[in-house]
């Protein structure tokens, strides 16, 4: 705990160094408006949904509602690991004595890091929470696989022109009204479907009616700036295979440099190399044209 | 005509022929690839949903910079006695991410969609995935500029004559461009802090991949230099050379400071020999990439020929192991997830090699301008 704490203020004052400097160098004047700051952005409202694993029993009925749901092809054998084919996966965490089940889809973050890499807006946050793809934007440079903090988007390897594929938080039933297929199908209330501020205060609720049986800590509250999905469990969390995060959302220190740090670039590098050209055209200009002016560099 | 009478007439060694044969294969495997899909022609799986073409692509950047670095000596600093070195480095950069686009173009697994990132309206200006590639876009319409006017140069064209014109401008702009592309090539990982190891992961990496590209590219013009000299039997031209090394050692100085310097803000010293076999990747960088050619630029060694071709070898390699930690071996996999490029992955990068190398190659033989930019040299 004490080394997360290093590595948080260690990263700080090295951010904070590289904003003076982006700034200094005119980032200031090129500031845009439409930043869109995390935390800003009123979360309280979008969709969000509870993941109970003291409550889960492993029954995988919400893996078969999704696959239902989203028209996926079944498996020759059970999956292990989120495919282009299983938005969502429940696995068995046997480390504790007790053992845990943990499901696996997209956390569908507040702040997410594959919108932020996704070069062509294929990927989207709505704001009323899911995450979405759009496959006739994609290019395939995967560059959100690799950002995802949870290991989350998948891509169709066996097609030669694949899409991406991850859990969509059934955002087409959210727009209908409806819950989505997993919540629907569990059968023992393992799922909680609401508003991210109804889900907190209910998550919050079970703690402290039953401290005994969780964790105080809601997973996703505050990791990686926040998430859609959130976790209560009796066992650490990292044992159920979750990653250790802090409060800072993944992608704002990359977004932070584009908007700041490529048109300080580009505008101090400009003035210097104007500069310079100007003083050595104006040097040639007072030598002889043969002559091969100046000592080496 | 002439041209052609003279390839007719002019013995092609053998090499040139392996390498095209190994073009050709490449050639047959790109298409094979596009049309087969990743799933069958690569080992790339969810684990690793990067692997070799990106980290080619990562090095090749750098690896070209060459052309930019001595457009701003020429252009910009106006040091007209490079001008030789000048347009070696330009072929190269040129041919470089020629090879960088077309691996890249392998590498999407929606190459269809490619169109997408030239429509504004999709444009998502946090991604530095968008900024690179848009950039490097432009930078080698900038590239086919330069080369144009350098190849065709004493033509009585008006295009030719217009570039040659306006070359300080053009020059300019890929300088601009190239400055912005290189660092965002490292800004594409600062996304990546809880993937990439701390001992390369650092807010800084823009700046760092900028100065590894500025001396990088350097090195890759010195060594072209040296190496094409001496497959017309001339001696390279020393004062030049040397000129350019203390630049390039000064460069290296202030990165390695700036890296160790980082590691000691961030408190990450004990990594450096306590991260297993990243640790030799990191110290291997450290050494052979910045020691040893440092040691060479600024004793006796750096003076000689031989001892700078060593010297710029070393910093390449330097180059090779830090792009290929960065983009592979030090971006941590979920456990159990294992990658070994499949040989078609190696067959299409070992192409691309042979296509830089092959090409370079007949440029300055066949190419007068080019050729006499190889031979005028003074010494």
């Amino acid at each position: 705990m004490t080394t997360m704490n290093n590595r948080e203020r260690t990263v700080f004052t090295r951010r904070d160094i590289l904003k003076l400097a982006g700034l200094g160098a005119g980032g200031l004047l090129l500031r845009p408006t439409s930043v869109p700051a995390s935390g800003e952005v009123d979360t309280g409202n979008a969709a969000a949904m509870l993941y109970d694993a003291t409550r889960c029993v492993g029954c995988r009925a919400c893996e078969v509602a999704c696959k239902e749901w989203n028209k996926l092809p079944p498996d020759a054998e059970p999956p292990t690991d989120l495919t282009a084919h299983n938005f969502t996966l429940i696995k068995q965490h046997q480390e504790s004595p007790a053992g845990s089940f943990r499901k696996y889809q997209c956390m569908h973050c507040v702040h997410p890091a594959c919108v932020s890499a996704c070069p062509v807006q294929a990927l989207e946050k709505h704001d009323n929470g899911p995450v979405v793809y759009d496959a006739e934007k994609c290019i395939g440079c995967r560059y959100c696989m690799v950002a995802c903090p949870f290991q989350v988007p998948r891509i169709d390897w066996s097609k030669a022109l694949p899409v991406i594929a991850k859990c969509t938080f059934c955002a087409d039933r959210i727009a209908d009204d409806r819950i989505p297929a997993c919540a629907e199908a569990c059968p023992v209330q393992a799922l909680t479907f609401g508003t991210r501020e109804q889900i907190l205060e209910e998550a919050r609720d079970r703690i402290a009616r039953h401290p005994g049986r969780y964790l105080a800590h809601i997973y996703g509250e505050t990791e990686a700036g926040g998430t859609s999905w959130m976790y209560l469990s009796a066992i650490p969390f990292e044992k159920l295979g979750l990653p250790e995060l802090d409060s800072e959302p993944v992608p704002e220190l990359s977004e932070d440099v584009a908007i700041y740090g490529t048109p300080s670039m580009l505008v101090s590098v400009a003035a210097l190399l104007g500069g310079i050209y100007w003083v050595t055209a104006r040097r040639a200009q007072h030598t002889p044209p043969c002559d091969d002016s100046g000592k080496e560099v | 005509m002439s041209m052609i009478t003279k390839i007719r007439e002019q013995n092609i060694p053998t090499p040139f022929w392996i390498l095209a044969l190994l073009v050709l294969f490449g050639l047959v495997l790109g298409i094979a690839r596009l049309f087969l899909g990743l799933g069958a022609t690569t080992n790339l799986n969810n684990g690793y949903p990067w692997g070799l073409w990106i980290t080619f692509d990562v090095f090749s950047v750098p690896f070209s910079a060459g052309a930019f670095t001595l457009a701003a000596v020429l252009h910009i600093f106006n040091r007209k006695r490079y001008h030789g070195i000048a347009h070696l480095a330009l072929l190269a950069g040129f041919l470089g991410y020629l090879l960088v686009v077309l691996v890249l173009l392998m590498d999407l697994g929606r190459w269809d969609h490619f169109y997408s990132v030239l429509l504004p309206w999709r444009w998502n200006l946090h991604s530095f995935m968008f900024e690179v590639s848009m950039s490097i876009a432009i930078y080698f319409g900038v590239l086919v500029l330069e080369l144009v006017g350098v190849v065709f140069k004493g033509r009585d064209w008006m295009p030719v004559q217009l570039i040659n014109q306006l070359i300080p401008l053009i020059a300019g702009v890929g300088v601009l461009l190239s400055c912005v592309h290189q660092s965002s090539l490292g800004a594409l990982f600062l996304v990546l802090s809880h993937k990439l190891h701390p001992l390369w992961w650092t807010p800084i990496l823009p700046v760092l991949f900028f100065a590894s590209a500025l001396f990088s590219g350097l090195s890759v013009a010195m060594f072209l230099t040296i190496v094409t000299r001496r497959a017309l039997g001339l001696r390279a031209p020393m004062q030049l050379l040397i000129g350019l090394a203390n630049v390039v050692a000064v460069i290296q100085a202030i990165y390695m400071v700036l890296k160790i310097g980082d590691l000691l803000v961030a408190g990450e010293t004990a990594l450096v020999f306590g991260s297993g076999w990243l640790s030799i990747l990191f110290l291997a960088e450290m050494i052979f990439g910045l020691i040893v050619p440092l040691i060479i630029f600024t004793s006796r060694a750096g003076r000689s020929e031989s001892g700078l071709l060593i010297g710029v070898i070393y910093t390449l390699l330097g180059l090779a192991i830090n792009r290929s930690s960065i983009a592979w071996f030090a971006l941590r996999a979920p456990a159990g997830a294992t990658y070994c490029p499949h040989w078609i992955e190696f067959g299409i990068v070992l192409a691309a090699f042979s296509f830089g190398i092959l090409f370079f190659a007949l440029g300055v033989r066949y190419v007068p301008t080019l050729r006499q930019a190889a031979l005028e040299e003074k010494h």
